[in-house]
């Protein structure tokens, strides 16, 4: 229906963004500086429109329309789960979210578990199911930042957090003790955008598709 | 709807716990905003009018006999502020067909959703229709274990289709069905997706909705809606609830659909009295935030004429504002009396098209925008504006 107006994706700031910007050179739909993106924040080219926001406010902008598309960590998604198409695992930004403990700690698997475990993270939604999908009780508390140090000033008994290559965790003195999931970048899509720009959109989908090596 | 001979219905918005239950799943119980009565039952808001208005088919109207029209208007409230699009609370217009089977009723219900969108002033929409038995069959006759089956169920319900090509890689199995599922999304178009379809099922109940879907399109197009209307094999929904033809309705560039609705042939047995129906419901406030938004909102109807008068004029008031009201126009009789000056002043603030004043029994002034005032005997004036207006 908005068949003649530009599709629009919604990139990621901070991690993902290299690999976002790199992905679409790639595939030949635009080329665009890490730079000249973060000055504008909106950028429109060749028929396709970027806008450059927060990470956790990616689903945002692809469930209520304001972008057909979006690339976004798997890790944002758990935590946000919504209307949007989840359709392409874009295969960079690899990282795991783990439960990490004290080096000092006892605790390993489920079996070594105080009856209330408290916890610290910036996942809290997606901590809590997979804590309660092992039948253990926990508290969660919510921070927005610095998390490695909860648990060194005795907040908690361990942290939730993304990890890409475990030094962060090692440096504050902190070991992996199991793995929630691993995530990577995925290509997210409006579900009515999908519907009513389905050529526009699809065209859109299947060059990332190709760029991001899916054989499919 | 009352042109398609649906009949109006009120449900209760507070409704008991116990008639809820039977007809909701666990996720939509879970959304409900509940409390205790007086004598200590549960009772809840309503989240959707369908059950209720089943619970009212199996009850009150047991005796009416099948099939019944029916339609019904309200609000409904949820927990779950993600769900109405960030609002607790939405206003829905919806209609059931209760006790008909078959693409004919199916036809007619999209049909009539077609048109309470068009009512309410949308210009350009798409209806997306789709059967819940294809993908029924598809399931039934992919070659995977249970537990495998039941993930791949919850990936696709959450549009996650990263998770279902994972899942579905590490089986060894591999069959027409496999790819029909990676390729959901993109499973719509035209008649030609029903071939294409077609060719790749090997089950009974996909091939037998795709020959419902065929035949509900050429209904449509006899409906005179044939060019609004998409197939999509790929609808994902409420897959435990609905049982056939379902759809969904898209206004121009509005990220969620508008409209929903289809069959659920399951719903009145549990009430005890077993019956097909299918229904839908528009969502009035998606409705209105998307026409605002248009680049031409849709202005206030303006006031027709504004009724003056001063002195004995106001019994030719009351007689030319009943008059005006009869000719379908939109007239509003001043409360006091107002001289000529006073009388344009009120005029201006209404914003009405034209201005009558009554200074007597026999003496009626009309003004118009960017015509001179004009005397005329009162008997005239319905004539004059109805005339102007046509």
């Amino acid at each position: 229906m908005k068949a003649n107006e530009a599709v629009s994706i919604a990139l990621p700031t901070g991690v993902l963004m290299e690999g976002a910007l790199e992905l679409l050179t790639r595939s030949g739909l635009l080329s665009l500086s890490a730079e000249e993106l973060g000055r504008q924040l909106l950028v429109e080219r060749s028929d396709l429109r970027v806008i450059l926001v927060r990470p956790a406010d990616v689903p945002a902008y692809v469930d209520h329309g304001a972008a057909d598309l979006g690339i976004v960590g798997k890790d944002i998604l758990w935590e946000s789960p919504g209307s949007h198409y989840e359709l392409v695992d874009l295969g960079f930004g690899d990282c795991r979210l783990v439960l990490a403990v004290p080096e000092s700690s006892s605790f390993d698997g489920p079996d070594t578990w105080p009856p209330l475990m408290r916890i610290a993270t910036k996942y809290p939604r997606t901590a809590t199911a997979w804590f309660e999908a092992r039948g253990q009780a926990v508290e969660v508390v919510r921070l927005h930042g610095s998390v490695e140090l909860a648990p060194l000033v005795g907040l908690v008994d361990g942290i939730v957090d993304l990890t890409a290559t475990g030094r962060t965790l090692r440096e504050n003195g902190l070991r992996i003790a199991s793995v929630l999931g691993s995530s990577t970048a995925r290509l997210i899509a409006n579900q009515a955008s999908l519907k009513t720009r389905t050529a526009a959109v699809q065209s859109v989908v299947s060059s990332l598709r190709e760029a991001a090596g899916g054989d499919r | 709807m009352r042109r398609w001979g649906y009949r109006h219905v009120i449900t209760p918005l507070v409704e008991s716990m116990d008639v809820l239950d039977l007809g909701l799943g666990v996720d939509q119980r879970r959304r409900l905003f509940k409390f205790t009565d007086l004598r200590g039952e549960v009772v809840a808001l309503v989240g959707e009018r369908t059950v209720p208005v089943a619970r009212l088919v199996a009850g009150k109207l047991r005796a009416a006999a099948l099939p019944l029209r029916l339609c019904y208007a309200g609000p409904v409230v949820s927990t779950d502020e993600g769900r109405f699009h960030h609002r607790r609370e939405t206003y829905q217009v919806g209609a059931e067909l209760i006790g008909a089977s078959g693409p004919v009723a199916d036809a007619e219900v999209i049909a009539l959703a077609a048109r309470c969108m068009e009512a309410t002033g949308i210009r350009r929409y798409q209806i997306d229709v789709g059967h819940a038995e294809f993908f029924h069959g598809i399931m039934d006759a992919v070659r995977l274990p249970d537990d495998v089956k039941g993930a791949v169920r919850s990936a696709l319900v959450a549009r996650d289709f990263v998770g279902l090509e994972s899942l579905l890689e590490g089986t060894p199995l591999k069959s027409a069905e496999h790819e029909l599922l990676l390729r959901f999304p993109a499973l719509r178009g035209g008649p030609e997706i029903l071939e294409a379809a077609g060719a790749l099922v090997r089950n009974r109940r996909s091939e037998a909705a795709l020959t419902e879907l065929s035949r509900v399109r050429e209904l449509l197009v006899g409906h005179g809606i044939g060019d609004v209307v998409i197939l999509d094999l790929g609808a994902i929904r409420d897959f435990d609830y609905y049982t056939g033809v379902i759809f969904e309705g898209y206004g121009p560039d509005f990220g969620q659909p508008v409209a929903q609705g289809g069959r659920y042939d399951g719903l009145l047995a549990k009430f005890g009295r077993a019956a097909p129906a299918t229904g839908f419901v528009v969502q009035l406030d998606l409705v209105s935030e998307m026409l605002t938004r248009a680049p031409r909102p849709p202005a206030l109807p303006r006031i027709d004429a504004a009724v003056a008068w001063t002195g004995s004029g106001l019994n030719t008031a009351l007689r030319l504002g009943s008059t005006l009201r009869l000719f379908g126009m939109r007239a509003i009789v001043d409360t006091q009396s107002r001289g000529p000056a006073e009388a344009k002043a009120w005029w201006r603030a209404l914003g009405a098209t034209n201005l009558i004043h009554c200074r007597g029994e026999a003496d009626v002034s009309w003004s118009s925008d960017g015509q001179r005032t004009r005397t005329l005997p009162p008997e005239q004036v319905a004539a004059r504006l109805a005339g102007g207006l046509s």
